[in-house]
């Protein structure tokens, strides 16, 4: 489905990815893991168009990523929920959840239908649909960003450090609804700190290391040697 | 109780432009000017509520894009075209000019563009004061036809009705799929460019609606004058346009009409004070922005988040 091949990106004239290489198949969640600094955000900016790709190319579904516009991206089927969660603070809920929506115009009972489904996901969220984000705890507005790209129908969805800052049972709560999301059909493209967690829930692991493909095999193999994962990600 | 307060907000607008409509009937020949003027600015005040309300780009460059609208139109008419025409070409005017604006808006933002819009502002004030063979300089531009005394009740009228349908216009655009797209820009940049939203095509039409509204309310200016001159386009005159915008509530455009022409009004309601008109006109606005204008919702609602995310002890005081 996503298809990287012999990407390099940097900002302006530091190199912060060597040429990487990786593939995200149909249907499965992959998993990018690596320490502070290796690329991952980076990788997911120049997937969404955040950030110029220097050379080589991405491709999703046969049509190549690489010089489009953001918006064009999302409207291709990839919507990217940032590190950091970068919710509207001033918007509510409701208000949050439909600009997801943006790009697909949809009519008045869809956009209703859809916005519905987000709730049924998080009924955190449907108790809390009048209220601003910027009141809402770290793990509620975690699942608001969630939401919010979802609106768009994605065919990938692309998470940032979703666990960022969340208590551990939110944690748990977060990645359960991952794993839900998947199964409903949408292809998952995930960072996390917490590789054991990641590891557990994804099918493919790539672990990145200063800007390049340092290793990367079925989740279960990597996971099962605790002496790479110390290597690579200091423990 | 609160289907009232409801039903107040969706029809103050109905109620401010029906007694706007009977001024003229009520009023002296003096006070009815100073509602025109009132009427005026707020089309450039409701402009600013899209520009800085909705899309979070501050700007104290708002006069040139009055002058602009004015001067085009007393120069397009000075040049020979029927006024209804040379109206219409210059509002396009200040739109295609204010629109330019939007792009250094591109790459900047907070303080550095209002510095840009600063220097908009003088670059055109003094482009206006300096370019005597058409604008008059410092003498200032007269002589265009204008709306004649006996038909400016009709024109007044047509203002109010204009009125009414911009804001209505504007408050439907704030809840609107674009509203929601300006209002996300100001508030994220990044989040809303990852939600598809294209920043630059959004600060473009933010910046293009807002010229219009200012062309606009310039051509009624040069109307209700019948004379430009350089100094009504200072930036204090643009820091007054930006009083009212927050006064009216920053990004209501029913509160920026009503605050337009309060604030127009009040150095006239308070000139039997004489020399300390000034200090009590600026005591006055320091207590409206005191008091907290049913603010009570919006308190308790930020109260979670300050439990959530403590402050360091004796922050805030």
């Amino acid at each position: 489905m996503l298809k990287i091949s012999d990407l390099y990106v940097g900002y302006t004239s530091v190199p912060v990815l060597n040429g990487i290489s990786l593939e995200v198949p149909e249907g499965k969640i992959v998993t990018m893991l690596g320490a502070n600094g290796a690329g991952k955000s980076t990788t997911l900016k120049a997937i969404s168009g955040l950030m110029p790709a220097g050379f080589g190319s991405i491709r999703f579904g046969g049509a190549e990523l690489a010089g489009r516009r953001p918006d064009e991206i999302v409207r291709m089927g990839i919507a990217h929920v940032p590190e950091g969660r970068l919710v509207f603070p001033g918007l509510t809920v409701s208000e949050n959840i439909r600009i997801g929506s943006y790009l697909c115009k949809y009519s008045k009972a869809e956009l209703k239908r859809n916005m519905e489904h987000q709730f049924a996901l998080f009924p955190r969220l449907a108790e809390r649909r009048g209220q601003l984000a910027g009141t809402m705890s770290g793990g509620e507005q975690q699942m608001l960003s969630i939401a919010r790209a979802l609106m768009s129908k994605p065919k990938l969805l692309m998470l940032d450090e979703p666990s960022l800052g969340l208590a551990p049972v939110i944690i748990d709560q977060i990645i359960d609804k991952i794993t839900e999301i998947n199964r409903e059909g949408t292809t998952v493209l995930l960072i996390e700190q917490n590789a054991e967690l990641a590891l557990a829930i994804s099918d493919w692991a790539y672990i990145l290391s200063v800007g390049s493909v340092a290793l990367s095999g079925p989740s279960s193999e990597i996971g099962r040697d605790r002496s790479i994962l110390d290597a690579y990600l200091g423990g | 109780m609160k289907g009232m307060k409801n039903f107040f907000r969706e029809y103050t607008v109905f109620i401010v432009c029906a007694l706007l409509m009977v001024v003229p009937s009520i009023t002296s020949q003096y006070v009815f000017y100073v509602f025109e003027r009132g009427v005026q600015n707020a089309f450039l005040v409701i402009g600013l509520v899209i520009l800085i309300g909705y899309s979070g780009m501050m700007t104290l460059g708002s006069a040139a894009h009055l002058a602009i609208g004015g001067y085009a139109y007393g120069i397009y008419c000075l040049l020979g075209l029927p006024p209804v025409l040379s109206a219409a070409i210059a509002v396009a005017t200040a739109t295609l000019l204010g629109t330019l604006l939007a792009f250094p808006a591109f790459k900047l933002s907070g303080p550095f563009l209002v510095v840009t819009t600063v220097g908009f502002g003088e670059i055109t004030r003094i482009l206006i004061l300096n370019l005597q063979s058409l604008t008059g300089g410092a003498y200032g531009l007269s002589g265009y036809p204008v709306v004649s005394q006996a038909m400016q009740k009709y024109l007044y009228y047509g203002m109010v009705a204009l009125l009414l349908l911009v804001i209505l216009a504007v408050r439907r655009l704030g809840r609107s799929r674009i509203g929601l797209a300006l209002k996300a820009v100001r508030q994220d940049q990044v989040a809303a460019e990852v939600m598809g939203v294209h920043i630059k095509r959004a600060k473009v039409a933010a910046y293009a609606l807002s010229s219009l509204l200012a062309g606009l309310s310039g051509v009624f200016l040069a109307n209700l004058t019948g004379y430009l001159s350089p100094d009504s386009f200072t930036g204090s005159e643009s820091a007054t346009y930006l009083l009212m915008t927050v006064m009216g509530g920053m990004s209501n455009p029913t509160g920026a009409a009503v605050s337009s022409v309060g604030i127009t009004a009040l150095p006239e309601v308070l000139r039997f004070l004489y020399s300390s008109r000034l200090m009590v006109y600026s005591l006055a606005l320091l207590i409206y922005i005191r008091v907290k204008w049913g603010r009570k919702r919006r308190v308790a609602l930020v109260k979670p988040s300050a439990q959530g995310a403590p402050k360091p002890k004796g922050g805030e005081s």
